[in-house]
């Protein structure tokens, strides 16, 4: 057995962060910064990859200060070099980050062996194909195994964040999840949504019983359908039992959406509640600027709506709903067992270019990611993000075959972390 | 019975404080996640002006109401007696003249008389809320404050900034000692000074001891501004603190979607051509500054110094986005409080403490932007125990 495929079997037969630590260790990093690499489709203005690697370059205000990562961000690869691309630039200007024409290379920086400390990847926005039912082939499985390639032939491994969720290809994204926990290396992965501000600036109550949750939200399917199924996911996770999977979903979309609304298929009330958070309620009649629409106002307002409608393992209901041209925000709504009235908030994105300059709900999450490379460990479980992965990928089965799907591959259980990780400080 | 209410008003064009205050009454609003239908019925309207877009005689039709002549009959509804529970006074917008100090001369204290005059003559009162700040002129902006207590109506007045949520959602400890505090603000004199000045008062009003009036104030502008910084007069840290809860860095910013740091590299003083800097000195001791900086930002943050919490404090006050400026349902939320229950969830002082400083920062540009001892800025109070911010 050579040396590397004793440290495989190492990997492979140990769990989680423990794993990671003593490889950790065992390189023995010094009082050396820890540098990273970003894996990406494409850079320009305001794409999540310019939120975020900015963030590294550039610092970003966090708690009262001008904080700067104490982390150097010196491999890029992109993808996708556009007319708007900003990564030739930024390059230029930060000499220490240099673009690589291979995962390999930007993850080796150049050399034989992997030569960082944690791998950011980034595959959102880019041109890239869409299948059939409609999901948009984002890389990021390749790219995955591209990085986890390197971690063999290297025989170490470092945290990964993967932004947004994990594959549109629910095989693919079950197994890069399994590749982490074989080899054992720190990962996580998922929305902004989970650790933005919240108005009100509530939690979920630990061990609460949740009966029924929905989100209102806006953007299309394969897209913002999941950021809305990650803002229900955080909230419904921290119930009693933890979570346990999903059995089935049904999505409706157009007329169906209206039918099953007044059949009462999701709680009228938590939608209004919901609603009643909202920042952005398009008003209903001229000369208004904020009034609360009829059933009839809503149906104008509303040309395409889309609901995902699904049944959790302990039978908890919960229902996502994308309501384009009456909302532009995140609003959550639930009921819990001995609780009067109705538990809601809204998970609040400064948005630019209409509300805001910056994306700032990406500060929280670049902290997330900052302390897993800092620490090797994640802040929330990616079994998270597995799950919403799984149930942005149903939803748009659902969509497509016009029918009910069972979900007994999303069979997913995990345990919430007990302190809050959403923005407060 | 729903109470009976009286709204006076400048104009009531869509968008401006008349409108999305005044419909908040007639069409509800959202708070604490739910759509909220006031027990209030507005039963007369006095508008001032009426342009081409007015909406008075529209709504009067909606909703059942008359629109009077004059504020004396929309009080007594066309009747000979006060015929309302309340009167709600939305004087913002519409087209009136400025001194040569720069203030918009809106009618609040005039509007104001004539309510009280209607009290005086029917004999009984009824909770009055002053949208904004009082007058212009802090004298008389003194006479309304005190006609409210000789008379003993409830009043409530001021911006909706201190009741708007906060990021993040902060409240300064009451009786707390504050080292220093430093507000950035945007936008127009004397309107938008206005709401930055109260924000920061209805933070700094929680310390020990509460509010016991300002000794001097001076406004500067320009590149004195940065000097004064330099010299220490206003605090980098501070500065700092602000600035990182801002969502609104404009220069590079709009030109590429990166996050600034504003304060390297002399980047604010080059993305700000007219800074104003409002000092005022509180009779405590206490020395808080505004910032107006426009060209760098466009939202408003604040930062204290506060002892015994080794970090600063500091967060945006959210002005939520138009149409909605769902900040006002939180403002009405307050009203609506006054108008049920006879007392007024914060003191009227804090508006004429802000109203005040405001008026005489604008008398220290006026005359030189010298410092300006003001003797007569005496307005003792205590915060409200209760925080009165978006938080639920």
């Amino acid at each position: 057995m050579t040396r590397r495929e004793m440290l495989a079997a190492m990997l492979a037969s140990a769990a989680g962060p423990t794993a990671w630590a003593k490889v950790a260790s065992a390189r023995g990093q010094g009082n050396r910064r820890p540098r990273i690499a970003a894996v990406t489709t494409i850079f320009f203005k305001y794409s999540h990859t310019q939120h975020i690697v900015d963030r590294f370059l550039l610092g970003y205000g966090w708690n009262s200060t001008w904080h700067h990562p104490p982390i150097d961000l010196v491999g890029l690869y992109v993808d996708e070099v556009e007319k708007n691309d900003l990564s030739r630039e930024r390059a230029k200007e930060f000499p220490t980050m240099k673009i690589y024409p291979t995962i390999a290379e930007t993850l080796t920086l150049g050399g034989s062996k992997l030569a960082v400390d944690g791998v950011l990847l980034i595959g959102e926005h880019g041109n890239y194909p869409r299948n059939k039912i409609g999901q948009k082939l984002f890389p990021r499985y390749q790219f995955f195994e591209q990085i986890v390639k390197v971690f063999k032939s290297s025989g170490r491994v470092v945290p990964v964040y993967n932004d947004k969720h994990l594959s549109w290809n629910w095989d693919w994204a079950r197994k890069m999840y399994d590749t982490s926990r074989q080899m054992g290396f720190p990962f996580m992965a998922g929305s902004s949504l989970p650790v933005t501000w919240r108005t009100p600036s509530f939690e979920m109550p630990s061990q609460g019983q949740v009966r029924e949750a929905v989100c209102v939200a806006y953007g299309g399917v394969d897209s913002y359908d999941f950021h809305a199924l990650e803002t229900l996911q955080c909230m419904v996770e921290r119930r009693k039992g933890g979570e346990r999977g999903v059995k089935w979903l049904q999505a409706y979309r157009g007329e169906d959406f209206w039918k099953a609304y007044q059949e009462g298929v999701w709680s009228k009330d938590l939608m209004k509640s919901a609603l009643c958070r909202s920042h952005t309620l398009t008003p209903a009649r001229p000369t208004f600027n904020d009034i609360f629409p009829t059933d009839d106002e809503m149906r104008r307002l509303v040309k395409d709506p889309v609901a995902y409608h699904y049944e959790h393992l302990d039978g908890v209901r919960c229902t996502m709903l994308l309501m384009n041209g009456l909302v532009q925000d995140f609003n959550f709504a639930a009921r819990i067992d001995g609780r009067p009235g109705i538990f809601s908030t809204q998970m609040y994105l400064p948005m630019p270019p209409a509300r805001t300059t910056l994306a700032n709900f990406f500060s929280p999450l670049v902290h997330h990611m900052e302390k897993m490379i800092l620490t090797g460990r994640t802040s929330y479980p990616v079994e998270r993000t597995l799950l919403t992965t799984g149930l942005t990928a149903a939803g748009m089965e659902s969509l497509y075959r016009k029918a009910r799907y069972e979900t007994p591959h999303l069979n997913i259980r995990y345990h919430s972390t007990k302190e809050s990780t959403f923005w407060r400080t | 019975m729903p109470r009976r209410i009286a709204v006076i008003a400048t104009v009531y064009r869509y968008l401006s404080h008349a409108q999305h205050i005044g419909d908040r009454f007639l069409v509800g609003y959202p708070i604490a996640g739910e759509w909220h239908h006031p027990d209030v019925k507005v039963v007369s309207l006095y508008v001032d002006q009426k342009p081409e877009n007015d909406l008075s005689a529209q709504r009067a039709k909606e909703f059942g109401f008359t629109v009077y002549p004059t504020i004396a009959e929309a009080l007594r509804c066309g009747g000979d007696k006060l015929a309302v529970d309340a009167v709600l006074t939305v004087a913002e917008h519409g087209d009136y003249p400025r001194n040569k100090k720069g203030q918009i001369l809106y009618p609040r204290y005039e509007f104001f008389k004539q309510v009280v005059d209607v009290f005086e003559k029917d004999g009984r009162v009824v909770p009055v809320y002053n949208d904004k700040n009082l007058s212009y002129d802090f004298k008389k902006a003194k006479w309304m404050v005190e006609a409210g207590h000789r008379m003993k109506f409830p009043m409530l007045a001021g911006s909706s900034l201190p009741v708007t949520w906060r990021l993040p959602d902060i409240e300064l400890p009451l009786g707390c000692e504050i080292e220093e505090a430093l507000m950035v603000g945007v936008g127009g004199s004397d309107a938008m000074d206005y709401h930055a000045l109260e924000a920061m008062q209805c933070m700094i009003e929680r310390r020990k001891g509460g509010e016991t009036g300002v000794k001097s104030v001076q406004l500067i502008t320009g590149d004195a501004v940065w000097k004064a910084g330099r010299e220490g007069r206003w605090s980098r840290d501070l500065l700092e603190a602000a600035l990182s809860r801002s969502d609104t860095p404009l220069g590079l910013t709009l030109k590429d979607g990166r996050t600034q740091d504003l304060l390297a590299n002399g980047t604010l003083q080059k993305l700000v051509k007219d800074p104003w800097a409002y000092f005022i000195e509180h009779n405590d001791g206490l020395h808080t500054t505004l910032l107006m900086l426009n060209g760098a930002i466009k939202d408003f943050n604040f930062a204290a110094r506060v002892k015994g919490i080794p970090q600063i404090q500091s967060n945006q006050f959210l002005l939520t986005p138009e149409p909605n400026v769902t900040y006002s349902a939180c403002l009405v939320s307050k009203i609506e409080e006054m108008f049920a229950t006879g007392k007024a969830p914060y003191p009227v002082e804090r508006t004429l403490m802000v109203s005040g400083i405001l008026d005489s920062c604008l008398t220290s540009k006026y005359e030189g932007q010298k410092r300006l001892e003001t003797p007569y800025l005496q307005v003792r109070y205590q915060a409200p125990k209760k925080s009165q911010r978006a938080h639920e």
